[in-house]
This record gives C-alpha cells, sequence and structure tokens, in this order.
C-alpha cells in the first residue's frame, strides 16, 4: 500500500514536473517562434519629441555611479528632454560624495540636467527611493536604471519612437548580463536574463499579465502617480507594478534588441548570487499574497500570474522532492513503466540544456563574444549544480517569508561587465552619435 | 504625455555592428520558395479530395476479406493485446525483435474501439481499419509532400495515383504492419518541414515524427540524413536554425532513448555475460544490444538472385512490375539531376534520396521479408511524379497544357484497364477478364471457417501449435484456449517451449495451420528447433479438416499419440 503510494506521487510529480518543463521550454523560446518584428526595435527613429526623467536609485554604489551617471548624461539625446535623478539614503554618503562629485563635473561641461535626491526617512530600499523621486520627476516619461547599468546611447531613441508609433505607455526594454565567463555560474545566469526578457517577458505582454523588470522600463508619468506609485514593502516592487498596471489594463510593450540592450553583471559571488535570487523569489511571493494579480480581467490572465508568482514556491517543493526522488530511486525497484516516466523530467532537462547551449551560441554571436569549449565544458558541469541552486534560494525565500523576514538583502555590484575596450568603444560611439 | 508630436522619421545610426541572431538574413531561394508555395486552390482541392476518396476505396473495398490474415499482422495484433489485456509488451517472452512503438499505437486505437479487438469481427479487422486510416493520412501527406517539392500539381496526382492504386501497395497497405505505420510517421516528419509555416518548434515535432517512426519499425533511420538535410536546406539563413536543428535532434533521438532506457530498467540492455557470439543463444535473459547485433548480422542471400526466394520476382515484379521499373528509373533521374541542381533546387535530390536510402536497404543483402517493399512504395510513387513534373516543364507551355492531362489520362487508362498490369482488372485461370484480386478474391473466410471449426471440436485445455493469425482470436474471444500456441514461440520461446510443450511431441493435441506455417516451419528448422513439431506433424498426425482457395490451403492435424 505504502510502495503504491509512492508509486503514485512519483507519478503525479513527474508528469507534472514534466508539464511544467515542457511549458517553460515553450515559454523560454516563445519569440523565437513568433514574427521577428514583433520583439526587435524600430529601424528607423523618429526626432526626440518625449521628454525622460531619468531615475537612478543607489545604495552605496560609490564604485559604479558615477560612469552611469556619466552614460546617461551622454546619451544620444537633446539633454534638455533628459532629467536625471540620482536617489540617496542620507546615510549614503560615500555614494552622495561621488554623485555630487559627477554633477559638478556634468554642470563644468555644461549638462545642467543631473540632480541629487537625499531621503531620510525609510525604509530604505528602492521602491522607497523611486517614491521619494517621484515627486521631482518633471518629465513625459519616467525610467529607471540601476547605478551599475551600461544604457545604450540611443535607447531613449528607441522608447521615444516605440511610444509614439505604437501609442504604448509602457515600454520594458531589454536588460542583459554579460559576464558569461566571470563565475561558474555566469554564463547560465546570462542565459536566464537572455531568455526573459529576449522571449518570456513578450508572451507576458502578449497576455497582459508582465512582471515587469526592475529598470530600462519606461512609464508614462502620470500612470505611475494614478496607482500610487511603488509598493515599498515588496522586495519584487518591479513585477507587482507591472501587475497593478496589466490589471488596470494597460498594455506594455516589449522590446528586446540584441543592439540596445541595458548591460549588467551577474553578482560577484555565489552568496550574493543566492541573496538576489532569494529577494526575487521573496517578492514574488509577497506579489502572490498580496492578490493584485486577482484584478486582472480574464481568467487566462490570472492564470499565468498566479503560475509566475508561484513558481518559487513550486522550486522549494522540488528541492525538497529532488532527495525524496534519489531515495526512491536507490530504495525501491519500481515497475519499468513507473520509472520510466519518473526519467520524463530528465529528458525534459536535457532539453532545456541543449537550449541552454543554443542559446550560449546565439547570445554571444549577438554580442560578438568568444565563447570557448572551456565555456561550454563549463555550462554543463555546472547545469545540475546550478539548479540546485536555484532551489536553495527558492526554499530560503520561502523560509524567510514564513518567518517574516522581509529586509532588503542588497547585491553588490562591481562592474565586471564593463570590459574596458567595450566600454571605451561604447563611450566612444555614444560621443559621435551626440 | 502627448502623442500627437509625431516628428519625421530618421536613421537609427548603426550605434554597433548588427547583431547577427537580429538580422532577418535572406533565406535562399528554395527555402523562400517553399515558405511562399501557393495555396491549394480549386483544382487542387479536387485533386487532393480525389486522391483521398479514391485512397479510401481502393484500400478500403474487400479490406476483411483479401490478402489473407498474414502471421506478422496477428503478431502485432497479439502483441497489441497483451498491452491491454496483461500490461505487457508481449504475450510471450519480448526479445527485442521491434521496438514497440507500432503495436503501443495499435492497442491505444484498440483500446478505444468500442468492443476492442472484436469491434470488426475478427481481431485482425481493427487493425487493418487503422491501416486504413493511416494510409488515408499518409495519402494527404504523400500530396502535400509532392506538391511542396514539385510546386504543382502534377507530381502529387502521379504520386497518389500510383500510392492509391498500385496492386504492390494495396496488397501490403492493408496488412497491419509496423511498416505502414512506420511510412505515415516518416511522411508527417517530411511533411512538417515543408509546411507554409516553419517556426522553431517544426524541427521538434519533425523530430519526433522520426523518432516514433524509429521506434515503430527500427530502418526508419536510414531516412534521417535526408530529413536532417532536408531541414537544413529549409532553415538556411533563418536566425532560427540552430535551435530547428537541435530539437530535430533531441526529439529524433528521445523516443530511441527512451526504448534504450526501457532494457536498461529491465536489466536487458547488454546479454548475459557481455556474451556476444552468435553462434549460441544468450543464456540467462534476452538482451537489446544482442538482438541488436544478431539482426545486423542476419544474411539472406541476394535480392536479385533469380530464385524461389526472392521477393523481388515471386512477390513484387508480378504485383506491378511498371512502379518497380518505373519508380527504380525516376530514382536514378532524381539522384542524377537533383545532385546537379541541389544548390537551386533540392526537391529531386530529396525524393532520389530519400528512396534510395531504402532501396540501399533491401538491396543489402539481409533478411528480407516481402512486405518490407512497404517504404519504397510512396517514395517510387513520389520520384515517378516529380520526374514527370520535370519533364513536363521542359515542354513548351501550350504543349504541355494539353499534352500532360492526355499523357496521364492514358497512362492511367492503360495501367487500369490493361490486365496485365493488373490495376484494376485482371486475367483468370482460363484467361477470362474479372476484377483484380484486390477487389475481388476472398481469402480470409478460410481461416474464418478454420477458427469455427476449432471451436466446434477442440476442447479448450488441449495443446494446439498454430500460427499467429489467428492467435487473438483463440484467446480473447471465448472459449479461449489458453494452450494454443505459435510454432514460432513453441520452437524459441523457453517459457512456451518448456512450460507448456516440454519439447514433447507427444503435449501437441493439434496443429492448425496453412500451407504458409508448415513452409516457414520447414525454413525454421535450420537449428532443428521445429523438428520434434515436425515429427508430430509428419508421422504422428491426421487431417481432419481442410479448406482451400487457390495455392492457399489451410488445415487442422489432430496429433495421434
Amino acid at each position: 500500500m505504502a510502495r503504491d503510494l509512492i508509486y503514485a506521487i512519483l507519478l503525479l510529480v513527474s508528469f507534472l514536473v514534466t508539464l511544467q518543463s515542457g511549458h517553460t521550454l515553450y515559454l523560454t523560446l516563445y519569440t523565437w517562434n513568433q514574427p521577428r518584428s514583433q520583439a526587435s526595435a524600430p529601424e528607423t527613429f523618429r526626432a526626440p519629441g518625449l521628454s525622460f526623467t531619468v531615475m537612478l536609485p543607489c545604495r552605496h554604489e560609490e564604485s559604479v555611479i558615477q560612469a552611469t551617471m556619466g552614460r546617461v548624461a551622454g546619451a544620444n539625446y537633446p539633454s534638455k528632454l533628459i532629467q536625471v535623478l540620482v536617489v540617496c539614503s542620507a546615510d549614503d554618503s560615500g555614494t552622495i560624495g561621488k554623485a555630487e562629485e559627477k554633477i559638478d563635473a556634468l554642470r563644468r561641461e555644461g549638462k545642467e540636467n543631473v540632480s541629487l535626491v537625499v531621503f531620510h526617512d525609510g525604509p530604505v530600499n528602492k521602491p522607497h527611493a523611486l517614491n521619494c523621486a517621484l515627486p521631482h520627476a518633471a518629465n513625459d516619461v519616467i525610467t529607471i536604471f540601476d547605478a551599475e547599468d551600461d544604457l545604450h546611447g540611443e535607447i531613449f531613441n528607441v522608447v521615444n519612437t516605440i511610444m509614439l508609433d505604437e501609442r504604448v505607455k509602457i515600454v520594458q526594454a531589454g536588460v542583459q548580463l554579460m559576464d558569461i565567463d566571470s563565475s561558474w555560474y555566469s554564463a547560465l545566469n546570462v542565459l536566464e536574463y537572455f531568455f526573459w526578457f529576449k522571449s518570456r517577458l513578450h508572451y507576458h505582454a502578449r497576455l497582459g499579465a508582465i512582471p515587469l523588470g526592475g529598470n530600462t522600463v519606461f512609464f508614462d508619468r502620470a500612470l505611475i502617480a494614478n496607482v500610487g506609485g511603488w509598493d515599498e514593502h515588496n522586495l519584487t516592487e518591479d513585477a507587482d507594478l507591472g501587475l497593478r498596471l496589466s490589471a488596470a489594463g494597460e498594455r506594455t510593450r516589449v522590446v528586446y534588441d540584441d543592439r540596445y540592450v541595458t548591460r549588467e553583471e551577474t553578482p560577484p559571488t555565489l552568496a550574493h548570487f543566492i541573496r538576489q535570487r532569494t529577494r526575487w523569489n521573496q517578492g514574488f511571493i509577497q506579489t502572490l499574497h498580496k492578490g493584485a494579480w486577482r484584478n486582472l480581467p480574464t481568467r487566462k490572465q490570472r492564470w499565468l500570474a498566479w503560475y509566475t508568482l508561484a513558481f518559487p514556491q513550486a522550486q522549494a517543493f522540488l528541492a525538497i522532492y529532488v532527495p525524496f526522488s534519489l531515495v526512491t530511486m536507490l530504495a525501491f525497484k519500481a515497475p519499468v513503466l513507473v520509472a520510466l516516466i519518473s526519467y520524463l523530467p530528465v529528458v525534459m532537462l536535457l532539453a532545456h540544456f541543449l537550449t541552454a547551449v543554443v542559446g550560449l551560441h546565439e547570445f554571444s554571436s549577438a554580442h560578438e563574444l568568444e565563447v570557448s569549449l572551456r565555456t561550454v565544458v563549463r555550462l554543463a558541469v555546472a547545469w545540475f549544480p546550478y539548479q540546485i541552486v536555484l532551489s536553495y534560494a527558492a526554499l530560503r525565500a520561502v523560509r524567510r517569508q514564513a518567518r517574516g523576514v522581509t529586509n532588503w538583502e542588497k547585491t553588490q555590484h562591481v562592474g565586471a561587465h564593463r570590459a574596458p575596450l567595450r566600454d571605451r568603444a561604447i563611450e566612444q560611439v555614444n560621443d559621435n552619435a551626440a | 504625455m502627448q502623442r500627437d508630436r509625431v516628428a519625421p522619421l530618421r536613421a537609427a545610426p548603426r550605434v554597433a555592428e548588427p547583431a547577427k541572431g537580429t538580422v532577418e538574413v535572406a533565406r535562399d531561394r528554395w527555402s523562400n520558395a517553399l515558405g511562399r508555395s501557393k495555396p491549394l486552390g480549386r483544382v487542387g482541392k479536387v485533386a487532393l479530395t480525389f486522391a483521398i476518396v479514391s485512397g479510401l476505396i481502393t484500400h478500403g473495398y474487400h479490406l476483411f476479406d483479401y490478402p489473407l490474415y498474414n502471421t506478422d499482422e496477428g503478431i502485432y495484433v497479439e502483441r497489441a493485446w497483451s498491452l491491454i489485456r496483461e500490461s505487457r509488451l508481449s504475450p510471450q517472452t519480448y526479445f527485442y525483435d521491434h521496438a514497440p512503438g507500432g503495436w503501443v499505437i495499435l492497442a491505444f486505437w484498440e483500446f478505444v474501439l468500442p468492443g476492442h479487438f472484436e469491434a470488426f469481427g475478427n481481431p485482425v479487422n481493427g487493425g487493418r481499419v487503422l491501416m486504413l486510416l493511416l494510409h488515408v493520412g499518409s495519402v494527404f501527406l504523400l500530396f502535400e509532400i509532392a506538391r511542396k517539392l514539385s510546386g504543382g500539381l502534377l507530381a502529387p496526382v502521379i504520386a497518389t495515383f500510383l500510392f492509391n492504386f498500385s496492386p504492390l501497395a494495396i496488397y501490403y497497405q492493408r496488412m497491419v504492419l509496423l511498416d505502414n505505420m512506420m511510412v505515415f510517421w516518416v511522411l508527417l516528419s517530411i511533411y512538417l518541414i515543408l509546411r507554409r509555416e516553419s517556426r522553431i518548434f517544426t524541427g521538434l515535432w519533425s523530430g519526433l515524427s522520426l523518432g516514433l517512426a524509429v521506434i515503430t519499425k527500427e530502418n526508419a533511420i536510414f531516412f534521417a540524413p535526408t530529413i536532417f538535410y532536408l531541414l537544413s536546406r529549409r532553415f538556411r539563413g533563418d536566425p532560427n536554425r540552430d535551435f530547428a536543428l537541435m530539437f530535430w535532434l533531441f526529439a529524433a533521438t528521445t523516443p530511441i532513448l527512451i526504448y534504450f532506457l526501457f532494457a536498461t530498467l529491465k536489466g536487458e540492455l547488454l546479454p548475459p555475460s557481455l556474451d556476444f557470439s552468435l553462434s549460441r543463444t544468450p543464456q540467462g535473459h534476452v538482451s537489446l544490444l544482442y538482438e541488436f547485433w544478431f539482426q545486423i548480422h542476419r544474411n539472406q542471400g541476394n535480392l536479385f538472385h533469380h530464385t524461389h526466394h526472392s521477393y523481388l520476382y515471386t512477390m513484387w515484379l508480378p504485383k506491378d512490375g511498371f512502379l518497380l521499373a518505373a519508380g527504380t528509373a525516376a530514382m536514378v533521374i532524381s539522384l542524377y539531376v537533383g545532385w546537379r541542381e541541389r544548390e537551386r533546387d533540392p526537391g529531386l535530390l530529396v525524393a532520389g534520396t530519400l528512396a534510395f536510402e531504402i532501396a540501399f536497404y533491401l538491396a543489402r543483402g539481409s533478411v528480407i521479408l516481402d512486405f518490407y517493399v512497404i517504404p519504397l512504395i510512396p517514395l517510387f510513387a513520389l520520384n515517378i511524379g516529380l520526374v514527370a513534373d520535370r519533364a513536363k516543364r521542359r515542354l513548351p507551355a501550350h504543349t504541355s497544357r494539353v499534352a500532360v492531362p492526355v499523357a496521364v489520362a492514358c497512362l492511367a487508362s492503360v495501367l487500369m484497364l490493361d490486365p496485365s498490369g493488373a490495376y484494376f482488372i485482371t486475367r483468370g485461370q482460363h484467361h477470362q477478364l474479372k476484377l483484380a484480386d484486390v477487389y475481388y478474391l476472398p481469402l480470409t473466410y478460410l481461416q474464418r471457417e478454420q477458427i469455427a471449426w476449432v471451436r466446434r471440436h477442440i476442447p479448450t485445455s488441449d495443446k494446439i501449435i498454430t500460427d499467429e493469425d489467428i492467435w487473438v482470436s483463440l484467446h480473447d474471444i471465448r472459449p479461449y484456449y489458453p494452450y494454443a500456441q505459435s510454432h514460432w514461440n513453441a520452437a524459441s520461446d523457453p517459457q512456451v517451449r518448456n512450460n507448456i510443450f516440454h519439447t514433447n511431441w507427444r503435449n501437441i493435441d493439434y496443429f492448425v495451420l496453412s500451407n504458409g506455417m508448415k513452409y516457414a516451419m520447414n525454413l525454421n528448422n535450420t537449428a532443428g528447433q521445429e523438428g520434434w513439431m515436425l515429427y508430430a506433424l509428419n508421422y504422428h498426425s491426421t487431417k481432419v479438416w481442410q479448406a482451400s482457395r487457390g495455392n492457399v490451403k489451410l488445415a487442422i492435424y489432430r496429433v495421434l499419440k
């Protein structure tokens, strides 16, 4: 009897995991399965029409903030149509000092459009920083960049054209980790971003239930004001805002064009990576419990939102299930059919791995990066440990949420994605364009 | 935000090198031509409807009466029965002679039928209905493949005409054979690549179809190189090419890997003590790899030797010499012209190599059964259609408009009405004109009478040596005959040989057989494994029932002990 129960659980979980894995694979490759024009950036730009307020929320970002401010201020878009707000908490004197230093330098160059917003109250987190900056935002469109972001100089032209041509009020542009060789997990982390922004978000946008990203996202200013800004008690305030705006019936245009992505770096250590992933998972759990997704108009939208937000908990369950599965594998001689079906998730894992390998090839070709054999081998070796790390982070998020621990675990940025040569090349191009 | 600030367009500056993955690379002309292939149109729809309806009639009419239920049909129905009734791949020891994909589908079909195996009378009939449906599906696929590869309607009309009307095709395609199921999967795999819409998952579905074809009948693997080539040509210059190729390889190999995993989980991948010796049967348990090793080392002489063993001369050419001769010629032309034109239009090369791959498989000198010709039939038909289309294109437009329909109509008429072609009418024993056997000659009633005699006269506890074709009838319809076993299993399956008959002729009560079975028993007695049964049959039995029609003779012998 007990044995039959175990077999039944094994079959049920294997079926569900296979189904989920197949669906994830479909979402992973969704864009590739669609006409290309729906995903790409315009090939011709309109003359600048919209004005932008760029928010740069920072927390202990002394090492990277000046370069980012320089990039925003130097974007190929008229300065008078760009307002830059660097947002810091009052206790972050290091970042404030660096920001002021850069503002002075920019002013000496004649660029008066950068200013500093300092807040003294709490909570000290990104959504609060954004809410503090919101009253200072004066332009048509609000956008957010993180302190370590390498935004593309033409990104404002891209968004200006899309917003005017397609009459959308929200644009999520691509964000891409770039450092495929900086750690054992970096290539896998890079590919997650690649597939998420290049493919899966398009599916969410089409269905109208999109958890937006934390940066390179552009909103009509009035929209933000209407929904009351960002949720300061949510660890993924970006996803929460996206679903609230979707529930309000607002359409989002996702644009991922390899040429115009915002470049970022993978977390520098495994501990940072786990903390970042824990935060995202916990934020999804918070958003799920908060229930704004229930206001989405159609059942399909609600299902997609629930499915996405509940995934961390499913992943946490898998973290527990894997040892159970290993024990049953070693301790029980299951009927052949049961054993065969229990292998189906492994087949799907293979499909995901092969997709990652081809994805790595596509990514590196698109960004003209060299992928060595070592990287591919490391991808293969790291594949399973990486899944375990993801499951562990999910488990950790569930535990933190259950204990009521909701503090913001910050991710450190060291600028690994800013390869000197590429950096110089981009600056040069931006200068030329300006 | 103001929405009316529309300013003039200007070109996006080349701020970075355009990413390879995002730039639309012009596909080669052939890929483009396929992607934009003309809609079917009214004439095309009529032609397709004719092809499907004629396929349904030629294969469906007389389906349950002709040909005689074949041993292999019985084996696959028996295994499907075992899957449903016993949750096993075979009622006897499954020794990996074939991958089980075919009878898994057959079992599913029988399971959903009301009445299961008895839905259409004899259990084999249910399988034949499935073959009919698969044939109709294959007609559609062949029509579309020929249309996509040629760009016109002449090739699909000719290909499906031959596929539907050839007596060789009708004879074998009515039978419940793995090859017929495999043909459907292979054609589906090709069709998916040639569809108007080719997207990233095209490779996945096409590969999966081929993978299913391979685990239905292993020789489908011979088509893999050409189908892969076709896919790579279809996606040449397409940004999704890498994903499509990867998914094809993944999906094509997954069913095969699962089959190997199945053997591994059962502890039957490798032979005991890793003994691959072909001189003795491995003891202990069956093995997938040993069986594979055994099969590739089997040799049965040359298909082209003019002997009574050569199915080419005894079965295939007498049934449809035109298809084989014209198909061979068309294949050679396709290979020659296709190779020269491969860059501009690889359609002929694809058709030629597909036919060549299976022709090579048949001609290479391994063990051949008569129905192994099945995959060659649609491919020869395809080649004939494509070559005819190519010939038509060489004619001036005004000539071809009149001459081609006339020529096609004449050829079809000759094939249908010339008795020597036997497509529709033929000559009987006294040279009188009559309908071709496939539409006229009833044979399976002999087997029904044989089964009826068994039920009336033989006690259910008796031990019977029989053939596979009536096995399910005797095991699935009351009263059951649990000790009715085929001579194949009584000779070689230890479970049957040792547990039921103990290799002793005195344990046999009856032989229920045909002249074909007796011939097979002698053929299968090379190592004396059928000797104890032949001894009983030849020296200790008396004929208690017989029936015959033409050269088909059925009989029942009681063993005298």
